[in-house]
């Protein structure tokens, strides 16, 4: 857990942190605490949100049907709300990470192309 | 899919808000403990730390919590229960208020929507027919009569020369005896022709209409049943369709029965519905007119209603303008005297069964809608009242930083839960409205008793309140969103004073509702005084202790005029006998219960004009009617027991008559022959002058008329009558006689069928009905009116009292007297009454009019109808000022100047 004001801790983008919320759900169902870890495990502690502000994109994915809630038992045996991404969430993160290939490239091709530390 | 999870989750979020409130709150602790343990192993945190640390890497449950709920997508319904529960609160800690303004909203909406399901029952509900709007009733017309029967040939020519015309159909009606297992019964009988059902475009509901076989003179005798006739007498069986049922003392196969709630067009006014129906079996022969287009001189005898069916795509208008170019070729054709001013009609069947009730109908619809307005204006009054004891509240809400919007939103859903009280109570009033107006309206209104509470009416209900809640809560909350905190909050702990803005809108709402109040209590006043006129006319008989009912003598039983005469004899007779009877006798129609045809006669020494004849209304009676019913007599005398069937015809005249044709002569011994100018007419000689009855309706012109001992004018001209009305008069209560009465006829032939048991003052009743109606409701809502506007009233000079306390104080510290602080609290009350007088009287001049065909013997800008209510008005005003003003007057000086 990084204390200082890193220039890592940045604000992501709703849609990225959904995208990336998915991403962690293909793998196996978790709960919200699980996504969290699993979010900063992935993104080598570069996005290291708010980890509050994941439960709003949770909610706002169930609203859409990109994801469902079940409760099971977690590690430590208690009831914990877990999510599972859909097909729905599934189609719908690969146009996501395609829109993602294609402006990442274009957005790395403009900075290629600018002056260096000018 | 995704709008399934959309409400899904909404659903949830409403539905199950406590649990999805108590889940998110477990995931989040349950993140934070995860969290904090972690931190605990892997960091080696103290377990303070780590609970610290989880919860600032988490960054604010609650702020998230609030998004999350942002995100179920139903923050603005959450925020409407929200807002309603509080209203809820808010109402409930002001029961008084409440209650009041809930009751004023359920009397606006109770009342309209009970007006709005009488509108629906009778003129937005379609007649049982199909395409009604393609129906016309006919009649004829000439001078002294403006809508009376057709003739056959004008029947005939009607339904072959008017291209309007796809078909028309004759009918009339009477009344038969159905005799079934030895109990007889009278019941109102359409006789119809075949064309009638298929003009109508109904069938009956078993079997089948009449033959052309059937429709003729001599053609089988066969009968339709009506559902209820059906229901009642023959349980409902349909086997009957086939059988042979006794009617009149004769055997009729039954052909069908009628669906319930079948009517004729004629159907729907006081005499009531037709419940069987026989075929008419008319021939131009009987009816002394040519078969075919060809048309009698005159027309021939008068005594159908006829009902057309329009040819697709013809109108009313239409059929009236061939009408009247074939009347005039007939006119111009000598058919018809120039002088008689014959003419022939169509009426679209709507009109003619709702036309005269439809503007009583509107006027009072309208009036229920001005109470309505009153009871918003002052609900409206109320909510700024409520308002100015919460800008405190809602000042400290703005500055805790609720937007201006909410806030307008959170009043409007208050006003909102308020009407929907409101409008509960008024569904249930209206229920309760509906109840009566279906038990309690007279006959006379067509359709009035077939209100209900359909989905519609509540429908209706709904609408109103919505559009109360509105006018009510609109202008409340748009004085809200002017609450500035620095102002409300620096005052202190002193609440603060009405504005003048805030003071005047609600003035202007009061003056609103007297001007309301003030053009409705003048219609109420004019319906009144109309009424009253009604009631105050002569109508020549006295009806109070007089009972009637019909009674017939069928030919089955009573084969000649002897016969009839001498029952009608012995039943005077023994009636007379029976105790607390004045006076009995029979006559062939009673006054005001329906219209009189006249007899073309020959007056001695009375030459008519060229080209006019010398009509006179006929009535027949027996000895005793004249005493029973209440005539005057102007000069010789009744009939009494000498005006036997062999004693010289005898005849009695109305004053008009002896005006018209005898002017200037002695009437008495004058000699008058029955029928046209035939010179072996039978002659009667006048005995006896009359008053004048109004028969044909209170308001209608007086017509020459004569009566005949119904013994004499049954050999003379030969008209026996055997549907005659007994008329008894009680020296006390008329219903005491009913059963005694019964029993006499009994007594004498247990076969007879009584119908239409009525006093004369019912049959009075009736006559006046539809003024009668707007008068009593007009009336009602006056009364509701002048309460509303006397509470709005009330209010508002409550309010400036309260609010000038402490200047009263002061000014009574300084030498006011009482009396000068009542005059000047009472004038803020009459001010705004007097503003609304003004404007209300004004409007009332430009209203009324629309009521000028329901008014008799009244202008509807009449004078003393305005003086008195102005004068009313005004004392209801200072009247509801003054309770108010007399806690100014007692403004304590010690106590406001301590305070």
């Amino acid at each position: 857990m990084t204390e200082s004001g890193s220039p890592s801790r940045s604000e992501v983008l709703q849609g990225t942190l959904e995208m990336l919320t998915l991403k962690a759900l293909t793998l196996q169902p978790m709960h919200g605490w699980g996504i969290s870890i699993r979010l900063r495990q992935m993104s080598g502690d570069v996005f290291d949100v708010n980890q509050g502000s994941l439960y709003p994109a949770l909610q706002r994915m169930l609203r859409r049907g990109l994801i469902r809630a079940y409760y099971a038992d977690s590690e430590n045996n208690r009831k914990a709300r877990y999510y599972e991404i859909t097909r729905e969430g599934h189609r719908y993160l690969e146009a996501q990470m395609a829109e993602w290939e294609h402006s990442s490239r274009a957005v790395n091709r403009v900075l290629r192309f600018a002056p260096q530390g000018a | 899919m995704a709008w399934y999870h959309a409400v899904r989750t909404a659903f949830d979020a409403i539905v199950r808000r406590a649990r999805e409130e108590r889940q998110m709150d477990d995931e989040m602790r349950f993140h934070l403990e995860m969290e904090a343990r972690r931190l605990m192993t892997e960091n080696r945190m103290s377990e303070e730390e780590a609970r610290l640390a989880a919860a600032r890497s988490f960054g604010g449950v609650e702020r998230y919590k609030d998004a999350v709920r942002d995100e179920r997508g139903t923050s603005w319904l959450e925020d409407m229960v929200q807002d309603a529960r509080f209203g809820f609160r808010t109402l409930r800690r002001k029961p008084g208020f409440t209650i009041i303004a809930s009751l004023t909203l359920a009397l606006g909406i109770g009342a309209s929507t009970t007006l709005f399901g009488v509108v629906k029952a009778v003129l937005l509900t379609p007649l049982p027919y199909a395409k009604p709007e393609g129906i016309a009733v006919l009649w004829s017309a000439w001078k002294g009569f403006d809508q009376t029967w057709l003739s056959f040939d004008e029947y005939e020519g009607w339904k072959a020369g008017i291209p309007a015309f796809a078909n028309v159909g004759l009918f009339s009606d009477g009344a038969v005896n159905l005799t079934q297992n030895g109990e007889s019964e009278r019941l109102r009988a359409g006789f119809i022709d075949r064309d009638i059902l298929p003009i109508l475009g109904v069938e009956p509901e078993l079997g089948r209409g009449f033959t052309a076989e059937e429709d003729t003179p001599n053609g089988p005798s066969v009968i339709l049943l009506g559902h209820d006739v059906w229901r009642r007498r023959f349980g409902g069986d349909p086997s009957v369709v086939g059988r042979a049922i006794e009617v009149n003392g004769r055997s009729r196969v039954v052909v069908g029965v009628m669906p319930a709630g079948f009517r004729l067009p004629l159907d729907f006014g006081a005499s009531g519905p037709t419940l069987v129906w026989v075929p008419l079996g008319a021939t131009a022969e009987q009816n002394g007119a040519i078969p075919g287009p060809a048309f009698q001189s005159g027309g021939g005898n008068h005594g159908f209603y006829a009902v057309a069916r329009l040819r697709p795509g013809a109108t009313v208008l239409q059929a009236n303008r061939q009408l009247s170019d074939r009347v005039a070729q007939l006119r111009r054709d000598g058919i018809y005297p120039e002088e008689q001013q014959f003419r022939a009609f169509a009426v679209g069947v709507e009109d003619q069964v709702t036309g005269r009730l439809r503007p009583v109908l509107l006027v009072v619809f309208a009036a229920v809608g001005f109470v309505l307005l009153i009871a918003c204006a002052n609900v409206a009054g109320l909510l700024l009242v409520h308002g100015e004891q919460r800008r405190r509240e809602m000042a400290l809400r703005v500055a805790l930083g609720a937007g201006g919007q909410r806030l307008t939103r959170q009043l409007l859903t208050e006003t909102v839960v308020l009407t929907g009280l409101g409008a509960g109570l008024g569904v249930a009033l209206a229920a309760a409205g509906v109840w009566l107006v279906r038990n309690t309206a007279p006959a006379a209104l067509p359709r009035v008793a077939e209100t209900r509470l359909d989905p519609l009416v509540l429908g209706f209900a709904l609408a109103v309140g919505v559009l109360a809640a509105l006018v009510a809560g609109l202008l409340p909350a748009f004085q809200a969103r002017g609450v500035a905190p620095s102002m409300e909050l620096r005052d202190g702990g002193r609440t603060a004073t009405s504005g003048p803005g805030r003071l005047r809108w609600r003035q202007t709402l009061v003056a609103i509702e007297v001007a309301l109040a003030v053009v409705l209590v003048i219609g109420a006043g004019l319906m009144i005084r109309s009424v009253a006129n009604l009631f105050a006319i002569d109508a020549g008989i006295r009806p109070e202790g007089v009972l009637t009912l019909r009674l017939s003598t069928p030919a089955a039983w009573y084969p000649d005029s002897v016969r009839v005469s001498a029952f009608h004899e012995e039943l005077r007779r023994r009636v007379s006998a029976l105790p607390g009877v004045q006076a009995v006798g029979l006559v062939r129609i009673l006054p005001l219960a329906s219209e009189m045809g006249d007899w073309g006669l020959q007056v001695e020494g009375y030459t008519p004009p060229p080209n006019q004849g010398t009509p006179g209304d006929w009535q027949v009676v027996t000895p005793g009617y004249f005493e029973a019913m209440g005539l005057r007599l102007v000069q010789g005398r009744f009939f009494d027991d000498r005006d036997r069937m062999d004693a010289p015809p005898a005849m009695i005249i109305n004053r008009r008559f002896a005006e018209l044709y005898l002017a200037g002569r002695a009437p008495l011994g004058a000699r008058v022959r029955i029928g046209g100018p035939d010179q072996n007419a039978p002659q009667y000689t006048i005995v006896g002058v009359v008053d004048n009855v109004r028969h044909n309706g209170l308001t209608r012109e007086v017509k020459a008329q004569f009566y005949a001992p119904q013994p004499q004018f049954a050999t003379n001209p030969g008209n026996t009558s055997r549907n005659m009305t007994l008329v008894v008069r009680a020296s006390s209560d008329p219903q005491r006689l009913v059963a005694p009465v019964r029993a006499a006829i009994r007594g004498l032939d247990p076969r007879l069928p009584i119908s239409e048991v009525r006093t004369m003052n019912e049959v009075v009743d009736q006559a006046i009905a539809a003024p009668r109606f707007a008068m009593e409701l007009l009336g009602l809502f006056g009364v509701l009116a002048l309460v509303l506007s006397a509470i709005g009233i009330f209010g508002i000079v409550a309010q400036v009292v309260a609010s000038r306390t402490q200047e009263f104080g002061i000014r009574a510290a300084l030498g006011a007297t009482p009396r000068n602080l009542l005059m000047l609290s009472l004038g803020s009350g009459v001010r705004q009454a007097m503003a609304g007088l003004i404007v209300g009287v004004a409007a009332a001049v430009v209203l009324t009019r629309t009521m000028t065909t329901m008014l008799h013997g009244v202008t509807p800008t009449d004078p003393v109808t305005f003086s008195m209510v102005v004068a009313l008005t005004a004392l209801v005003a200072v009247g509801a000022s003054l309770v108010p003003a007399r806690r100014a007057a007692r403004t304590d000086v010690a106590k406001v100047m301590a305070g």
